[in-house]
């Protein structure tokens, strides 16, 4: 992490604030509704879950993979905190921590395999992501969990700020701040970058890269369930389809967050604040293009290319951190 | 028609930096063997580079056969008969041998498809050639590496090669397999009338072989086109490091050397290690000399936990352990290693001086809930970039834009940082410039005077007269001998050249 | 290549065979409704498909490469297909002309931004995806295509004289015969494969990267073309979620036929053998009435197994080598 000013990424992370400035600015003038209090609740819900999706997928590109379950583990994770909740009866924080452990569990599963097998992890979670739903859909048939306790589902739809911002956000943004304490402050934090960085140097210096990734797939995991937890209150029901089939709904935001923030492809540099951006940045744009009538079903057509531009960008970008090698 | 059929003329090339190649010139006679020599460093990878087509020179220009040309990219060079042999990287090792050797000019049958008993044909004349007698259908990832080699070099002549340029052949060869490389080699000029470009830095190699010699220094001629004739070993090293080989006049004193802080009793290792019977003192240094393939790397890397040791002890400070990786190797018993190849091993490119120095030392100085502060970590590691003097603008420096020498200095320092009570460094000056040479044999003669012990992995001949107190000798995976060092040079290294071909 | 005996023995599909042979006997053996007609029958009809979509990602793995929107491409095609029919009345020889056509420009996407931007096909086939899905549900608005040609419908359904066997396997087997000549006899299949094993010696033998990665990524939009209007053959409609489901069968079969992921190393007829096994224990887990879901699951690990198996198998032939061949 660099605090020196001729930055790419810090100027990176302030030409994202530029860009969303300038959308909301151009958005709230040219669309009727964008700027009422009812749209930008609804954004911030959205917002809180995207962000939290591209968080759980940073620590694996981190890695240098990438986790194809995400969807899959959060919905699985959240199935079994509704049916702690709906069948078990378990109270609501008690039932969310497990809700957690499974998605950390469900993580380390993906770490493990990686790491043991020395497969890449997209093939990895290619597979279990059809794993984990599959047994998912068929230990619940495929039923919701719609009967969830009143406190769990009010959070969701509680308003804060004279009504125009949902709690949701508040989480997702105090993740974000821890997350940036880890990489930044610690010296776990740190040795996860060095191991996605250059797994063979950081082995060499005395970190246990196996088990630093480890950690990052059953972190990847922990903020997947968190996402799917902030997407139940929000939906008010624990439903199987809603990180659509096999969970694969959630990999084009899960991608474009961090990308677009600043975070390789190829491993060991991130920005959690990137992401952040990153998340709101897409959200932004996809409402705005809504609300702009474009249509609901040219709007995926629209975040491909943008995902197709941020990596464009990501390569532009891996060629300058990296500018005016010495040749020897 | 010029009697040479590459020519160099006062070639100049820059890179962002470093002036690699200062009016460097080359002129390789028809049919003969010429060596290109010079440290790493120097500008031989540079004029090779141009030679191949990788790069363009800034200036200067290039003949072939007399006429000024230009090349562009490989392919251009591949056209006007130039070929680079390196070892087997560039054969497919799934495809068979015939397959190779005739991939980009596959014989066809009347349909379009392929021909494949046409090639067996065709690719069995180049065989021969090279005295090659396996079938074209083998599949090439079941020959020897020696044969590999032997097959590129039919590929190459295939392909029209009549410049061939041979990038440190045998590295990877048994004498027996050099000594067959060099036959055919001489008979390949004199039959097929090819002109080789031989490159090594087996000094004995050059002169069993080589016709010319050219040596580049600092990116400069030392000489140029010099008939072999009219040199001997020591002028040409004299050539290429500018000076005569110096011995540093030891000034250590041996009886610091005591209590054995690490041995290897009958050592078997999972990558052919056999019977390693080895003990390393405190304040020693150790050196493990070998060519390369003797084994030595990987040793060491037995060593600290990144391979598998199979059979026999590994004793620290009197008692038996197991170290299962680097980090118990650091964190237990203090052990260290400087990487060979400090891009791929050593430093994090992408990353800058603090984090690339402190990466040893997290752990260390961590305080509550894990936090480590960039100010926590300049406090514990400047003192030592600062002791090796390294030149960077400043911590913040991506790495990658340090040069050579202070990249190398950045690998040393993190385990200076850690604090090391054993310390092995794998060919720490390769590709580094002379004075920070000069400046690490200080530092590695200082660390084991302080109370280090230092096993130290070289090449260079003088490098290992120079620092080490007793020279292990190495040959495929064995230890072949060892020699107390008493700083002779012409004594110590027969006596080491003795071991590597006994 | 070598035809003797011994050779076939050492070939990677005849244990695939074996499998095959295997585990439909055990399970005729214990249901016999298996070998009903009617059930080869569905056996094949899923096979011929699958089979395709399985060589358009083999291909593609050949040059050691991921094509993650095989099923946007298929989906893509299978609605411009249909759409072309029933909205604008084309005629049926010059809809399927056209849905190759757009398969081809698919893949050729693919390809030339793989090779202009220097980034890896996952990261762009991902990109395509949405991009090709997108296209597909601004066109469709979500909605099938209902009105099918009769003469397309009834090629969908139709039977080889008495036996079971589909229409629609012919046009498979041809492919997967004309791929096995193309990736074991033909100069552009085996720079491929060259390509795969290694960029830098491939190019160093003067093999254009551009060419190869290009030509493969066409093939594939081609073959997924092809793909996707079968399924609408079959289905006798044009929905917009044709594709959705196929990127995971479409690495399964390649990788149990022996493929690596890292390139160089395919195997057509293994690669067919996977699509078979994939096929009998689809049809197995209905015949013995296990939750579909199981299917998910099934797949999942046999992809993790095969993956794992093939890299072991690598491995254990390097040490060999390093063994046997030093002097």
């Amino acid at each position: 992490m660099n605090k020196k000013l001729p930055n790419f990424i810090f100027t990176n992370q302030f030409g994202l604030l530029f860009l969303v400035l300038i959308f909301i600015v151009i958005f709230s003038t040219v669309t009727d509704g964008f700027t009422s209090r009812f749209n930008i609740f609804a954004l911030s819900r959205v917002i809180a879950i995207d962000i939290m999706i591209g968080l759980a997928m940073m620590v694996v590109i981190l890695t240098g993979g990438l986790n194809l379950a995400l969807g899959a583990i959060g919905v699985c994770a959240a199935m079994f905190g509704g049916w702690c909740m709906e069948v078990l009866g378990i109270p609501i924080v008690p039932a969310l921590l497990l809700t957690l452990g499974m998605g950390s569990l469900l993580g380390l599963v993906n770490g493990i395999i990686t790491v043991k097998t020395g497969v890449h992890s997209f093939i990895v979670t290619l597979a279990t992501m059809s794993i984990y739903f599959g047994f998912m859909t068929m230990l619940t048939e495929a039923e919701a969990f719609r009967r969830l306790p009143d406190l769990f589902t009010d959070f969701g739809s509680a308003k804060l700020f004279n009504k125009y911002v949902s709690p949701l956000l508040l989480v997702s943004v105090a993740t974000c701040f821890i997350l940036f304490y880890l990489f930044r402050f610690t010296d776990i934090g740190r040795k996860l970058i060095a191991a996605g960085a250059n797994p063979e140097a950081a082995e060499v210096s005395g970190i246990s890269v196996s088990r630093m990734f480890i950690y990052c797939h059953a972190l990847s995991g922990f903020l997947g369930a968190l996402a799917a937890i902030l997407l139940t209150t929000r939906i008010g029901a624990a439903i199987p389809s809603m990180a659509g089939q096999l969970g694969m709904d959630w990999l084009l935001p899960a991608f474009l967050a961090p990308v677009i923030g600043g975070t390789l492809l190829s491993g060991g540099k991130l920005s959690v604040f990137g992401t952040m951006l990153g998340a709101v940045l897409v959200t932004l744009l996809t409402n705005g293009l809504y609300l702009l009538d474009v249509g609901e079903f040219w709007i995926r057509f629209f975040l491909g290319i943008i995902l197709l531009l941020a990596v464009l960008l990501d390569r532009a970008r891996e060629y300058l951190t990296l500018k005016n090698v010495i040749v020897s | 028609m010029s009697e040479f059929c590459l020519e160099i003329s006062a070639a100049n090339k820059s890179f962002p930096g470093v002036k690699a190649l200062d009016k460097a010139s080359f002129r390789l006679r028809k049919g003969s063997i010429h060596a290109l020599l010079g440290e790493n460093g120097a500008g031989k990878s540079t004029l090779i580079k141009i030679i191949t087509g990788v790069h363009r020179q800034d200036s200067g220009t290039l003949f072939i056969n007399g006429k000024e040309e230009t090349l562009n990219n490989p392919n251009d060079a591949t056209k006007f008969g130039i070929s680079v042999v390196h070892q087997e990287r560039n054969l497919i090792r799934r495809f068979s041998v015939g397959e190779n050797l005739m991939l980009n000019n596959l014989p066809k049958t009347v349909l379009g498809l392929i021909d494949y008993d046409e090639i067996a044909i065709q690719s069995k004349k180049w065989l021969e050639i090279m005295d090659l007698d396996i079938d074209p259908n083998t599949v090439v990832s079941e020959l020897t590496v020696a044969k590999m080699q032997l097959c590129e070099i039919a590929k190459a002549l295939s392909l029209k090669a009549k410049i061939l340029l041979l990038d440190e052949p045998t590295s990877s060869l048994s004498p027996k397999e050099a000594e067959n490389l060099f036959s055919l080699l001489r008979k390949i000029v004199r039959d097929e009338g090819v002109s080789i470009v031989f490159v090594s830095h087996k000094l004995e190699e050059v002169f069993n072989i080589c016709d010319d010699v050219t040596v580049l220094r600092d990116g400069q001629n030392a000489c140029t086109s010099e008939n072999i004739k009219n040199l001997d070993r020591k002028k040409l090293v004299r050539l290429m490091i500018g000076r005569d080989e110096q011995i540093v006049k030891s000034t250590r004193k041996t009886d610091k050397i005591k209590d054995t802080v690490l041995a290897l009793n009958k050592v078997k290792t999972e990558l052919g290690h056999e019977n390693i019977n080895l003990e390393l003192a405190r304040s020693e240094i150790m050196g493990l000399y070998g060519l390369v393939g003797a084994g030595r790397t990987e040793l060491v890397k037995c060593l600290i936990g990144l391979e598998k040791i199979i059979e026999g002890d590994v004793i620290i400070n009197g008692k038996k352990t197991a170290i299962d990786s680097p980090k118990s190797a650091l964190e237990k018993f203090k052990i260290g290693y400087i990487s060979e190849d400090r891009k791929k091993e050593g430093l994090i490119l992408i990353h800058n001086v603090l984090d690339n120095t402190s990466i040893t030392v997290w752990s260390q100085i961590k305080k509550a809930a894990g936090l480590v502060t960039d100010g926590m970590i300049a406090n514990k590691v400047d003192p030592y970039i600062r002791k090796l003097e390294v030149k960077t603008p400043s911590n913040y420096q991506i790495i990658s834009n340090l040069s050579g020498g202070n990249q190398q200095k950045i690998s040393v320092a993190k385990w200076l940082a850690a604090g090391t009570d054993i310390l092995i460094i794998d060919e720490p000056t390769v590709g580094i410039d002379i004075k920070t040479k000069a400046y690490l044999h200080e530092l590695i003669l200082n660390l084991a005077d302080n109370g280090t012990s230092i096993i130290l992995i070289s090449s260079d001949m003088p490098e290992m007269i120079s620092l080490a107190d007793r020279i292990v000798v190495m040959k495929d995976f064995k230890v072949n001998g060892i020699v107390e060092n008493d700083r002779d040079y012409d004594v110590v290294s027969s006596k080491i050249m003795e071991f590597i071909h006994s | 290549m070598n035809m003797t005996v011994a050779a076939i023995f050492k070939k990677d599909w005849l244990g695939l065979l074996i499998v095959v042979l295997v585990s439909g006997l055990v399970i005729a053996a214990v249901k016999p409704a298996f070998l009903s007609p009617f059930n080869l029958y569905v056996l094949m009809v899923s096979t011929s498909y699958m089979l395709i979509i399985a060589l358009a990602q083999m291909i593609i793995i050949a040059i050691g490469q991921m094509n993650l929107s095989v099923g946007a491409i298929g989906g893509l095609v299978a609605i411009s297909f249909s759409g072309l029919m029933e909205v604008h009345q084309i005629s049926v020889p010059v809809a399927v002309l056209s849905g190759l056509v757009i398969g081809i420009a698919c893949g050729f996407l693919n390809g030339y931004i793989t090779v202009k931007s220097g980034i890896s096909a996952f990261i762009i086939t991902l990109a395509t995806l949405y991009i090709f899905k997108g296209i597909n549900l601004g066109i469709t608005e979500a909605e099938p295509f209902y009105n099918i040609p009769e003469n397309v419908k009834n090629f969908g359904n139709a039977k080889i004289g008495n036996t079971p066997i589909p229409f629609l396997l012919i046009i498979p087997i041809i492919i997967t015969i004309l791929m096995w000549v193309f990736i074991n006899r033909t100069e552009t299949g085996r720079h491929m494969l060259a390509y795969g094993n290694s960029v830098q010696s491939a190019e160093l033998m003067g093999i254009s990267s551009s060419k190869v990665v290009i030509t493969a990524h066409i093939i594939s939009g081609f073959l997924a073309a092809i793909a996707g209007m079968l399924v609408v053959c079959r289905l006798q409609l044009g929905t917009p979620n044709i594709g959705d489901s196929w990127l995971l069968p479409s690495f399964a079969a390649p990788v149990i036929g022996g493929a690596i992921l890292a390139g160089g190393k395919v195997d057509v007829i293994a690669t067919a053998l996977g699509v078979l096994i994939v096929a009998i224990i689809s049809q197995a887990l209905v015949i013995f009435k296990i939750d579909p879901f199981f299917v998910q699951i099934f797949l999942g690990v046999m992809i993790l197994l095969a993956v794992f198996v093939n890299r072991y198998r690598e491995y254990k032939q390097e040490v060999r080598r390093k063994i046997f061949s030093s002097e």
